[in-house]
């Protein structure tokens, strides 16, 4: 029987060109069953963990779990990592709690426009816990607006949205919009009177957007009124396509949180060792500066000044009898 | 990649066929491409094509009600001694099927004046769709004004804003007598001086250039002529 993992014994001979046939493979089995094994270990401990016989193990040894588990919950942190720090875990965790409640709901929910409202009523009256389930959703969705808000203060005021983690600001930003869009889809689906006339609001004004309004509308209600495939359109974009947004967009928001790496606080001064200090030069090669920030900031500023010293000399000189910009004509005389 | 990484590369090699060594190194004789990218530019196009295979008919499928303009339904609302020309009678009707009781609307039905330059042989229907966004107006008898309980828009008796949030007129529909009977038709939408122009939106002013800024979609139908 052939190794799925040939050691190296193995390779050489076959570098050599010595093919074993049955019998005198037997005997090299014996060999090249230790080196066999010294091989998982050397896989194991690649992976940062000794090869365990255990399924857990065995699943570890091929995907390395363990290490990006690793990776990404015992990563570095800076000082002065607070409680805020964790207002972006609880959006998701309330995002988390959205999707599950929200699948537990449609089991209940027919989204049809002269069964929506009767099937909301049955399983927040009848069925057992429907009331607290569909609370928690209900509520839950205000409270993700707000966490996401406060996640966003919290970045913002800390300086957590500078380089490098400017992508990861605009996919939040990308994030917070979704999340909009989520609350508006999801408000239409009771149906009762509330609902369904603020539906018609928001769609009206998407329509007050010049050129594009009008046709965008028209999408969300899939015609030029309110119809019965606007409520299936909605509950589709709520269930399907905005909810698989934001799951692989928080994907993308936390790979890059793991790969940069968060922010120390404001007021915590980090103290820079002489060694790593790096010296970049401006593009415009006008001004160097040891530290990076120190760096951009006299490179905005002392390209607005050169701006204002030197500026540029048009081509032609001033001609008060033509427009300021425009080139004196043929036939006219020039100053000289 | 470059070159003159190649060209160090074959001159250590010894040539492995007795074919004439390509130059630059993957390209033979009148290729202007190595196999390498021919294949990998096949194999992406032939990706892309069975992506757009699924993906455009998708679209296509989900903006399909952008361009499909509906039947024309025409509603008998009663009869044609029901209505006079000095007030209003409101009418209940369906305007879109299929959602049950959603899909009736209001309208506000008077015959034609001569006051407003109207024909009376004609009959005037008001939408009760409010012009800012869409909330239901009130025909208030006393002060002879609609009324929006929303955000206050006020129109007078022909339905002309005249205070309020509203950005034009309130709303129409059609009109025929078939039988002695007053039937409504199509939704449209007018200008401030009472044009006819195609249904817009609540929110969307009508007139001038307003109506290349809210071009009118193909989902709705032409104006009565007048």
């Amino acid at each position: 029987m052939k190794s799925p993992f040939p050691s190296r014994t193995k390779k050489s001979e076959a570098a050599n060109g010595a093919i074993p046939d049955e019998n005198g493979a037997a005997d090299e089995v014996k060999v090249s069953r230790k080196e066999k094994l010294a091989g998982h270990k050397d896989l194991a401990v690649h992976h940062g963990k000794e090869g365990g016989i255990d399924t857990a193990g065995w699943v570890d040894s091929r995907t390395n779990a363990t290490g990006i588990f690793t990776a990404m919950m015992s990563r570095h942190v800076p000082k002065g990592t607070n409680w805020f720090y964790t207002l972006g875990s609880a959006t998701m965790f309330i995002f988390a709690m959205q999707a599950i409640t929200g699948v537990f709901l449609s089991m209940y929910y027919t989204p049809s426009a002269t069964q929506a409202y009767a099937s909301i009523t049955h399983m927040t009256n009848d069925v057992f816990l429907g009331e607290f389930v569909r609370g928690l959703h209900k509520w839950g969705s205000s409270l993700m607006i707000i966490l996401i808000f406060l996640h966003m203060a919290r970045t913002f005021f800390f300086g957590a949205y500078k380089y490098p983690r400017e992508l990861n600001w605009v996919i939040g930003v990308v994030l917070l919009v979704l999340t909009m869009v989520m609350g508006l889809t999801g408000y239409l689906l009771p149906f009762d009177q509330r609902s369904f006339w603020a539906t018609i609001v928001a769609n009206n004004i998407t329509a007050s957007g010049p050129v594009v309004g009008p046709y965008l509308a028209d999408f969300l209600r899939a015609g030029p009124d309110f119809s019965a495939t606007t409520l299936s359109r909605f509950y589709a974009l709520h269930m399907m396509v905005v909810p698989g947004l934001i799951g692989s967009l928080i994907g993308a928001h936390l790979f890059l949180v793991v790969k940069l790496g968060t922010t120390a606080p404001p007021w915590v001064k980090v103290a820079r060792p002489k060694v790593a200090r790096r010296t970049e030069t401006v593009e415009a090669g006008v001004a160097t500066a040891d530290d990076t920030e120190v760096d951009v900031a006299s490179a905005s500023t002392s390209g607005a000044v050169a701006a204002q010293v030197e500026p540029e000399v048009t081509e032609s000189p001033v001609d008060p009898a033509t427009d300021e910009e425009a080139a004196p004509e043929d036939g006219e005389e020039t100053p000289s | 990649m470059s070159d003159s990484k190649n060209k160090n590369l074959s001159a250590e090699e010894p040539p492995r066929t007795k074919l004439a060594e390509a130059q630059p190194r993957g390209y033979f004789e009148g290729e202007s491409m190595t196999r390498r990218k021919v294949f990998t530019v096949a194999s992406q196009a032939l990706g892309g094509l069975a992506g757009a295979a699924v993906v455009l008919p998708a679209i296509g499928f989900a903006l399909a009600p952008v361009f499909s303009r509906g039947q024309e339904r025409w509603e008998t609302v009663g009869k044609v001694a029901d209505f006079n020309q000095e007030t209003y009678r409101s009418v209940v009707f369906t305007e879109i099927t299929g959602i049950g009781e959603v899909g009736k609307t209001t309208a506000y039905v008077r015959q034609g004046s001569e006051k407003y330059d109207e024909d009376p042989a004609e009959f005037i229907a008001i939408s009760t769709r409010c012009a800012h966004l869409g909330c239901p107006v009130r025909f208030v008898q006393a002060a002879a004004n609609f009324i929006c309980p929303c955000h206050g828009g006020v129109y007078d008796f022909v339905g002309k804003r005249i205070g309020g949030p509203p950005v034009r007129p309130l709303d129409r529909f059609q009109t025929r007598i078939e039988a002695g009977e007053v039937q409504l038709g199509p939704r449209y939408s007018v200008t401030n001086q009472l044009k006819a122009v195609r249904v817009r939106d609540p929110g969307q002013f009508t007139g001038g250039i307003w109506e290349y800024l809210y071009p009118p979609r193909p989902t709705t139908f032409p104006p009565p002529s007048n």
